[in-house]
């Protein structure tokens, strides 16, 4: 098995497009959160709430290009032909299913985890530095939320490679995992929520689940509590992944 | 050794491979033939559990090949040379395939060397033409010095002389005592290099033998008679039975021995410069055989003069 996860790794890092996607997953936070903390001056209203929660929204478009990253990295394989002499290499295909895996899922955490130490200590740093009182100890789920835009990362990057191993296309993919959240869900929810007057299902559905993680406060959230969306949307992403081992692994390669 | 029994892949309501057994030993080349579309690519994905088959067994060393634990040191296969990713190295190409199985990254160099890729082993893939590609994908064969090697034509898209370096490299690693296996529409090379021929049509086995027991029973033979005034020879052969075809400078006859017609000569007080038996090449003995089970037949034979 460490000799699939190195290969994996090597192809992982031998790719241009996924540089440039973890380059820009990578930056994207970091570059607006600590602007909105340089030019914080001393606005008494910028508090440590606003800097997390400007971090933690912000990294949820680092966890969706994490998901594209996982997804691509299995729909690639199909699309240039490489996975049959990776299966060829090594015919267990679920070592090699769950070797990509690992690596994708691994490599988006790590990179969520560089994110959230450098925009918290870094992004405090300039908001203080330029008057501001940043004290994160006044918010008890601090920890909580970081520690769910890491997990956010994982799951989205579960997700999306279980759509990569379902689809094998990068577009129809991609695309499913960019819609899905973004546009499905809601006009989904809304159409629920007019049949049923159930008027909160929004906050229920998956991918929105999956991103309420990231909350620093759950003020007026009627939706699900962080551990129930966490396990709620892990199972989702879990059942994707699972239906595409068993598509890749039964399917002529 | 590879021992294939049964093996039938369909792919819907087609059958693309069906009930094919054949046995390649080792230590010599053995070809592997058969129209296009007659399922020879389909069995070699089936042999390395790429294709799901319907039914079927397929051996090496009496081993299934999911079973083999580290396969590149194994079985060295080369399906298509496309199948690479055009934005990575042919080294960074190799380096993944080489930690799958835990084989050194010296050996990467080493087998890029072989193959004649070490000033372009950083180039990326999509600057490489088809003979690189396949130059890379030998090198990929190569990289676990696997005792089984599978290749689905390597020769396509290779230069004259990259086309002889591969029969080497191929009968080389036969004179070794490995296995292997070669598809080829090259059928020309295949005379070359294959000892053994397996020869496959619409998925089924046509034949299995050498090449010269496949050459002897399937290609035309005939004699071929040269000399000053050979044309007026040319009743006396038809009398003693002979089917004769007038060339520009020769007679072809078939029917008749050598010695029949060598006597018929002397008989006729002709002086001959060549009397010689002559016999179909593999590729006459393979259209034959392998002529009811073409699927796919050019619309045009003939061209007008």
């Amino acid at each position: 098995m460490i000799n699939v996860l190195r290969s994996e790794w090597i192809k992982l890092r031998t790719v241009r497009m996924n540089w440039i996607l973890g380059i820009i997953a990578f930056a994207f936070p970091l570059i607006v959160t600590l602007l909105t903390a340089f030019f914080s001056g001393d606005d008494s209203d910028f508090t440590g709430l606003i800097l997390l929660e400007v971090l933690t929204g912000t990294t949820v478009v680092t966890t969706l290009l994490c998901g594209v990253i996982a997804a691509a990295s299995i729909t690639g394989e199909f699309g240039f032909g490489t996975i049959r002499p990776t299966f060829a290499a090594v015919p267990r295909r679920m070592r090699v299913i769950a070797g990509k895996g690992i690596v994708a899922i691994g490599t988006a955490m790590v990179l969520v985890v560089f994110v959230v130490l450098i925009g918290v200590f870094v992004g405090q740093q300039l908001a203080e530095g330029q008057g501001a009182t940043i004290d994160f100890d006044a918010y008890p789920s601090a920890s909580a939320a970081l520690l769910g835009t890491v997990l956010l990362a994982g799951l989205m990057s579960l997700a999306g490679y279980g759509l990569g191993m379902m689809t094998r296309s990068t577009p129809a993919a991609i695309s499913i995992l960019i819609v899905w959240p973004l546009i499905a869900e809601g006009l989904i929810g809304g159409l629920i929520g007019v049949a049923t007057g159930w008027e909160n299902v929004g906050a229920w559905m998956p991918f929105q689940a999956g991103i309420s993680l990231v909350f620093v406060e759950f003020n007026d959230f009627d939706g699900p509590s962080r551990v129930i969306a966490g396990l709620y949307f892990g199972g989702v992403a879990t059942v994707l992944a699972a239906i595409g081992a068993w598509a890749v692994n039964r399917r002529d390669a | 050794m590879i021992t294939v029994a049964e093996l039938t892949k369909r792919f819907g309501n087609k059958t693309a491979v069906d009930q094919l057994s054949f046995e390649v030993r080792p230590g010599v080349v053995t070809g592997f033939l058969g129209p296009n579309g007659s399922g020879k690519s389909t069995t070699m994905r089936c042999m390395l559990d790429l294709d799901r088959p319907e039914r079927g067994t397929m051996l090496f060393d009496n081993r299934r090949f999911r079973d083999l634990k580290s396969p590149l040191h194994e079985v060295g296969a080369l399906l298509d040379a496309g199948y690479v990713h055009p934005g990575r190295s042919g080294r960074n190409h190799l380096r993944w395939l080489a930690a799958s199985n835990g084989i050194a990254r010296a050996r990467v160099d080493e087998v890029l060397n072989l193959v004649g890729l070490t000033a372009v082993a950083g180039a990326r893939l999509r600057t490489y033409s088809l003979g690189m590609r396949q130059r890379l994908g030998l090198a990929a064969v190569l990289l676990g010095d696997p005792h089984t090697v599978i290749l689905d034509e390597p020769a396509n898209g290779l230069d004259p002389e990259g086309i002889r370096w591969i029969r080497d490299v191929l009968t080389h690693l036969a004179s070794e005592g490995r296995t292997v296996l070669v598809s080829s529409h090259q059928l020309s090379e295949i005379a070359l290099m294959a000892s053994d021929l397996v020869v496959i049509g619409q998925g089924r086995l046509i034949e299995q033998g050498t090449v010269n027991e496949f050459i002897e029973r399937h290609a035309d033979r005939w004699v071929r008679v040269k000399g000053p005034a050979v044309k007026s020879l040319r009743g006396a052969l038809a009398k003693a039975g002979g089917e004769v075809t007038e060339t520009a400078d020769a007679l072809d006859v078939r029917g008749l021995t050598c010695e029949t017609v060598g006597e018929l000569a002397a008989a006729g007080n002709l002086v001959l410069h060549e009397l010689s038996p002559q016999t179909g090449s593999l590729e006459d003995a393979f259209l034959k055989v392998t002529a009811a089970a073409q699927e796919f037949r050019s619309g045009v034979t003939e061209v007008a003069s």
